[in-house]
């Protein structure tokens, strides 16, 4: 028995018929093509498959692509606009926040749901927001250094300097 | 201007940030089948019996394959080839690989591969490796279960502990640890015309090629490897892990077919950091001269060899760290045992010894109430010295430059004053809380040492641009080798790095550069490249003559161009259009001793850590408060990228002394995922780490370089240990070190200090 389902995945409109115990990250990944989402644990510990729902951030391993029909899901694809990358993509290039990369689509849509939440998030916020995501390679101090950096540009920009 | 040492961002980021980069678990074809592995249901047992006709009839299912349909040698190893492709009278570990099942979709695969029936007749498993080696333990491999030993004495240890003050003595263990990559084992295999293709996940793909093709009984050129960008390896994806599975079953069924592991079956399949029990014994002079180490160790290389020979012998090479010891004696022994299978990871048994050398160390400057970096300093190796195992050191040795930077550093300066909890904390809460600060030191054996072939090949190529194209064979695991390899050309062939790409890791198209281990290839392929660019500029300079009417002559590569006898001329115009390219091969030097598989090693890279703990006696809680790593990994290439594998070295060397363990009950894997396997987060690692580094150029490396990608990692957990002994008092031998431990530790130190 298959089920059809609506998303709007980064704004546009898409539509699947899956199993009801499809996981959304398979929906993404399989059937959508957006790999950009990653699959590190299946249980809900790593954080490598987060995206945001609603723009409430997930594991989208542990929801059911039937449980978020009607929702908005964006993805890390999603961050850049028109090929160009969004502030809080360059500043994990240019403070070297990215090794292997696996983890980094989720650190992403785990530090922008923050950012969203907090204008100025301090040190703690920041370590705390994204002690869902795990990292092997970096250590964390560059990503945090990363998420720092934009919560200052973005509160600059906001107030006009 | 200079690349070295820039902090220009890395080129692969953009296309991680985005998405866009496919990694071996995002790549699939059309009609690719999924593969599903079965597994050993018990870790030891022999099988009567495999029926895979219910599983052969289940929808969806294409091809059951068994070791009846491995054509070739139905085994694989990096050393050994012990380990069955797919097993058929014996399963020696959790992780065996009995059956293969070939399916339109993963489900299918997964829910077919339940219905394989093997009927095994359960065996006792072998847990203790000290009682695996015994005469009457039953053997798991035909020549016995001491897989290898190792014994090497120097002067007289007797005389030795004779002559010391001080002796320490303890025992040390450390557990299996998983190497936790995020990307699990993945990979897509198909036909291109009569090439059966491999885009899969392995640190070499030379090797990998080399073994899928003698398990399938095709010639090399049959099979193609690639592996250019992968998630995270750590030496994990070092021995063969899906590649000949995926090949065999495109091999029977023609098809393309994809695999991607589950973290349950990547933490029960792959190899693991070897557990280990070390006895040690030190002893020292008054005036706190190291005069005697005595070690014995004790490896569990579980199931199967991968490299656990090499692993042990850089346990003995390393014993006695990085200093001066007049007597010297070790005895070494991996063992097997039916403990998952041990192997490859960062550190490579430097990791094990230095952690029980670093904490002896510390006990005997306390006993002799000598400053410890002091102490470690006083008996540090130079170059000329004589290693622990005999041979001169011949090349530059940075062991004294990173202790010296160390104890110039505020932390270890103010180490005193730091022991007192901060002020914000209160009166109460610095009545329970305790800190420490602890040091440790350390080498680590760079490259596959004497005796294993160790050698890098690249291609340069330039065309008009000017741009230019580095082919390299090893793969980028996340570590940064490419961007290095991208700044080490734009500083030798005077481009920007922007000008130059990097094609990786395949067997197609690259050469052959070595493996991706070993700390080795920012040096050997940066070396390699160093050679090729010489190459290409007296192919240049006989252009110059040709077409400039130059007099004859080599020149030089610089600022876009190049400049010869007759001057400076832009490379687009020597080009002309053409496209010009040389291949050169590096090997990497060795001693002219041998003593055994890739013992000893020439090139060494040195390190000092200081760790600054916190120890919440009502909870037993540890948190690591700073972090400092002084390196010496010679020339930095790319300072972000020696940062970035500093930092995530301290995480990992925080994980290893607090956090992990792999824990087996029987044989049989407890913690299959990371709700019970506990990596550390961003809560558990200080953003407060620093790295130092301390460039002592090596004369063998390309702009004097080195690599530091393992001694990074080896550091932190000794200095951690040291630490906490500063904060508490209490000496931890056995690793994780969790609250609970401290608890009862402090319960017991109580007691004793009331009696
Ligand atoms: S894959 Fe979803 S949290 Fe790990
Ligand atoms: S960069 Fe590799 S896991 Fe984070």
């Amino acid at each position: 028995m298959k089920v059809d389902v609506q998303l709007t995945i980064n704004g546009q409109p898409a539509q699947f018929r899956v199993e009801p115990t499809e996981r959304l990250v398979d929906t993404l990944r399989e059937r959508a093509g957006l790999t950009g989402t990653k699959e590190g644990c299946g249980v809900g510990e790593c954080g490598a498959c987060s995206v945001l729902l609603d723009g409430k951030l997930v594991s989208s391993c542990l929801v059911l692509t039937v449980a978020a029909h009607g929702c908005r899901v964006d993805t890390v694809e999603g961050l850049a606009r028109d090929g160009r990358l969004n502030d809080l993509q360059r500043a994990f290039i240019e403070e070297g926040a990215v090794q292997c990369g696996y983890c980094t689509p989720g650190m992403l849509m785990a530090a922008e749901y923050l950012l969203g939440r907090y204008a100025r998030p301090t040190t703690e916020q920041i370590r705390q927001a994204i002690s869902g995501n795990l990292c092997r390679c970096t250590g964390y101090r560059k990503i945090v250094s990363a998420i720092r950096k934009t919560a200052r540009q973005r509160a600059a920009r906001r107030t006009g300097r | 201007m200079s690349w070295l040492d820039s902090r220009r961002p890395r080129y692969d980021a953009a296309d991680k940030v985005t998405g866009k980069l496919l990694y071996p678990s995002d790549r699939t074809m059309d009609g690719a089948l999924w593969v599903e592995v079965v597994r050993a249901a018990h870790p030891h047992a022999l099988i009567r019996n495999i029926d895979t006709s219910r599983a052969e009839a289940a929808a969806g299912v294409v091809r059951v394959l068994t070791a009846k349909d491995v054509p070739g040698l139905n085994a694989f190893g990096i050393q050994v080839q012990d380990q069955p492709v797919l097993c058929h009278d014996r399963v020696r570990y959790q992780g065996d690989a009995v059956a293969l099942v070939g399916a339109e979709s993963r489900r299918a695969a997964r829910e077919a591969a339940r219905l394989v029936e093997i009927d095994y007749q359960v065996l006792e498993p072998l847990t203790d490796p000290e009682r695996a080696m015994a005469a009457d333990a039953p053997a798991l491999h035909p020549g016995g279960n001491i897989l290898h030993q190792g014994h090497f004495s120097k002067g007289d240890i007797e005389e030795g502990f004779g002559k010391s003050a001080v002796i320490v003595e303890d025992v040390y263990q450390v557990p299996m640890i998983d190497h936790a990559f995020l990307e699990t084992e993945a990979g897509l295999s198909y036909y291109d015309g009569e090439v059966l293709v491999v885009e899969s996940c392995g640190q070499y793909v030379f090797r990998d090629q080399t073994q899928i093709a003698r398990s399938l009984g095709l010639p090399l050129d049959k099979v193609r490897v690639t592996a250019p960008f992968v998630g995270g390896a750590f030496g994990g994806k070092d021995e063969i892990t899906v590649q000949i599975h995926l090949a065999l079953m495109t091999y029977h069924t023609k098809r393309p077919a994809r695999m991607v592991a589950t973290r349950a079956e990547s933490i029960v399949s792959h190899t693991k950091r070897h557990a280990a029990r070390m006895y040690y014994k030190t002893g020292a002079s008054r005036s706190g001269k190291l005069l005697a180490v005595q070690a014995r160790f004790v490896s569990d290389t579980g199931a199967y060899a991968s490299l656990g020979g090499p692993v042990l012998n850089l346990m003995m090479e390393h014993a006695a760290g990085p200093y001066l010891v007049p007597h010297f004696q070790v005895d070494a022994y991996a063992v097997y045992t039916n403990n998952g299978f041990a192997g490859a990871f960062r550190g490579f048994g430097c990791t094990q010894a230095c952690l029980a050398m670093e904490s002896q160390m510390e006990r005997l400057a306390r006993a002799l109430r000598i400053d410890p970096l002091r102490f470690r300093q006083m008996n540090v190796l130079h170059q000329g010295d004589l290693a622990a195992l005999g041979y001169p050191m011949k090349l530059e040795v940075g062991a004294e430059a990173t202790i010296r930077s160390a104890r110039r550093s505020k932390l270890w300066r103010n180490r005193r004053a730091l022991r007192q909890p901060p002020a914000s904390y209160g009166p109460s809460r610095r009545r329970y809380i305790r800190r420490g600060v602890g040091a440790a030191s350390q080498m680590q054996g760079l490259g596959l040492g004497i005796g294993i072939p160790d050698y890098a090949e690249v291609e340069i190529e330039l065309a008009p641009g000017p741009r230019a194209t580095i082919k390299a064979g090893t793969t980028e695991i996340g570590q940064g080798a490419y961007h290095a390899y991208i700044l080490e050309a734009a500083e030798r062939l005077g481009l920007e790095p922007g000008q130059i790409r990097v094609v990786g890791a395949d067997t197609g198209r690259t050469p052959d550069s070595g493996t991706t281990t070993a700390s080795r290839t920012t040096y050997a392929v940066g070396n390699a490249i160093l050679l090729a660019a010489g190459r290409l500029e007296q192919e240049l300079g006989r252009r110059a003559a040709r077409r400039l009417g130059w007099p004859a002559g080599a020149g030089k590569l610089r600022d876009g161009g190049f400049t010869g006898s007759g001057g400076w001329v832009a490379l687009d115009e020597l080009l002309a259009g053409q496209r010009v390219s040389a291949r050169a091969t590096f090997h990497v030097p060795v001693q002219d001793v041998e003593m055994g598989d890739g013992l000893p090693h020439l090139l060494y890279s040195y390190g000092t850590h200081v760790a600054l703990v916190e120890v919440n006696t009502l909870t037993g809680e540890i948190r690591v408060v700073r972090l400092e790593a002084h390196l010496d990994g010679g020339q930095v290439i790319s300072r972000t990228g020696f940062e970035g594998q500093s930092e995530g070295g301290i995480a990992q060397g925080i994980g290893y002394a607090l956090f992990e363990e792999v824990r087996l009950d029987r044989g049989r894997f407890v913690d299959t995922n990371f709700d019970k396997y506990v990596l550390p987060t961003s809560l558990d690692v200080p953003v407060d780490m620093r790295t130092v580094p301390v460039m002592v150029r090596d004369s063998t490396g390309p702009f004097g370089a080195k690599g530091i990608s393992e001694t990074c990692m080896v550091g932190p957990t000794p200095a951690i240990l040291n630490a906490i002994e500063d904060a508490i008092g209490v000496r931890f031998t056995r690793l994780p070190v969790r609250a609970e431990d401290v608890l009862q530790a402090l319960r017991e130190k109580e007691k004793k200090d009331e009696g």
